[in-house]
C-alpha cells in the first residue's frame, strides 16, 4: 500500500488537515464533502463504513447529520486526530474508529448499508481485491473516487512523493462488474489538479474553479477530468 | 471504543466473533484492553480508545 509509512507519522497526522485543506484547499475540501453527501444521502440512521478515513474528515461530517457509523484506517496517529474531533463535536456516541487492512475488514457480511472510500483507490495496489472487500460487507451501496488517466493529473502525476494510480472509466466498471457491483451514477469534475488548488489563495482559487467548472461542464470536459466519482448498488 | 462496538466488529481473519478483556475504562468507554478470537484465538490490543483490528502480519510492519 503507497503512503503506509508516511501516514503513520505523528507530525504528518497533525498538520494534515491544514496542509492539505487550507488556502485553495478548501474548495476540494467542499467539493469532496458535497460528492459524499450526495451519494450516502438521506444519512441519519444509516450505518455507514469509511475505509481509509484518516483524520475523519467525511466521518465526523456524516456522524453530525445522525449516521451511525464506523472509520477505519490504518494509521493510528489519523485515527487519533479523529477521536478528539468526534469528541469535541459530541459525535462520538455514534461514530467509532478503528485500525485495520482495508483487504481483511473485522465485520461479517452485509453489514453497513453504505459503504465508501474517499481518495483511497489512487494508493490501492490491489484494487479489486479491496473492491470486492468493501463489497462483502456492503448490503446497499458503495462509493469511492477516483484519479483518472488521460487527464491534467497524468502530467502532474510525476511530481508526486508517491506517485498516485490512475484510472480510465473501462477499467473503473470492470473492476465494479468483477466485484459484483452496479455502477448507479457517477460524476467527473477538476480539470485541473488538487495540488494546483492547494498552493494558490483561496480567492484566487475560486476564479480558476469557475473556469475549472466551465470546461468541465462542457461536453468534452469528462475526457479531460481529473477526479471520478462512482457510486455503485449492490448488484 | 463503546462496549456496544463488540455487536459490529469480528476477527478479521476468520470473521469469528471476538471476546473482549477490559484493561482500562473511563465513563462507558473502553480505553484499554484486548479483543479475543473465540476461534483462532488471536488477540487485537485496544490502544488509546482505538481498536487495532489490523491482522498480526500487518501490525508488525506498521508500528502505533
Amino acid at each position: 500500500m503507497k503512503g503506509q509509512e508516511w501516514y503513520q507519522e505523528d507530525d504528518v497526522a497533525e498538520s494534515y488537515e491544514d496542509k492539505r485543506f487550507s488556502r485553495g484547499g478548501r474548495l476540494i475540501d467542499r467539493r469532496e464533502k458535497q460528492a459524499v453527501l450526495d451519494a450516502l444521502q438521506p444519512v441519519e440512521e444509516k450505518n455507514v463504513l469509511e475505509i481509509a478515513c484518516g483524520t475523519g474528515r467525511f466521518t465526523v461530517m456524516l456522524a453530525e447529520r445522525g449516521a451511525d457509523i464506523v472509520g477505519l484506517d490504518i494509521s493510528g496517529p489519523m485515527l487519533q486526530q479523529g477521536r478528539q474531533k468526534a469528541q469535541a463535536t459530541g459525535v462520538d456516541d455514534h461514530l467509532e474508529f478503528m485500525r485495520g487492512d482495508a483487504a481483511r475488514l473485522p465485520f461479517p457480511d452485509d453489514h453497513f448499508d453504505a459503504v465508501f472510500a474517499m481518495r483511497f483507490f489512487h494508493l490501492a495496489d490491489t484494487p479489486a481485491a479491496f473492491l470486492s472487500e468493501m463489497r462483502r460487507v456492503a448490503r446497499e451501496l458503495v462509493f469511492f473516487d477516483t484519479f483518472n488517466r488521460f487527464s491534467t493529473r497524468s502530467i502532474y502525476n510525476w511530481a508526486l512523493p508517491m506517485g498516485s494510480r490512475l484510472y480510465s472509466r473501462s477499467e473503473v466498471t470492470r473492476l465494479l462488474d468483477d466485484a459484483g457491483l452496479q455502477l448507479a451514477n457517477e460524476d467527473h469534475d477538476f480539470v485541473l489538479p488538487y495540488g494546483f488548488y492547494r498552493k494558490i489563495p483561496n480567492g484566487l482559487a475560486s476564479s480558476f474553479w469557475d473556469a475549472d467548472q466551465a470546461i468541465g461542464g462542457s461536453p468534452v470536459g469528462d475526457n479531460f477530468a481529473s477526479v471520478s466519482y462512482w457510486t455503485a448498488e449492490v448488484a | 471504543m463503546k462496549e456496544d462496538l463488540m455487536d459490529i466488529i469480528c476477527c478479521p481473519l476468520d470473521k469469528h466473533d471476538l471476546d473482549l478483556e477490559v484493561d482500562e475504562r473511563d465513563d462507558g468507554e473502553i480505553l484499554s484492553g484486548t479483543l479475543v478470537c473465540t476461534e483462532c484465538g488471536e488477540s487485537y490490543p485496544i490502544e488509546d480508545g482505538i481498536p487495532n483490528l489490523l491482522p498480526p502480519d500487518m501490525r508488525d510492519e506498521a508500528p502505533a
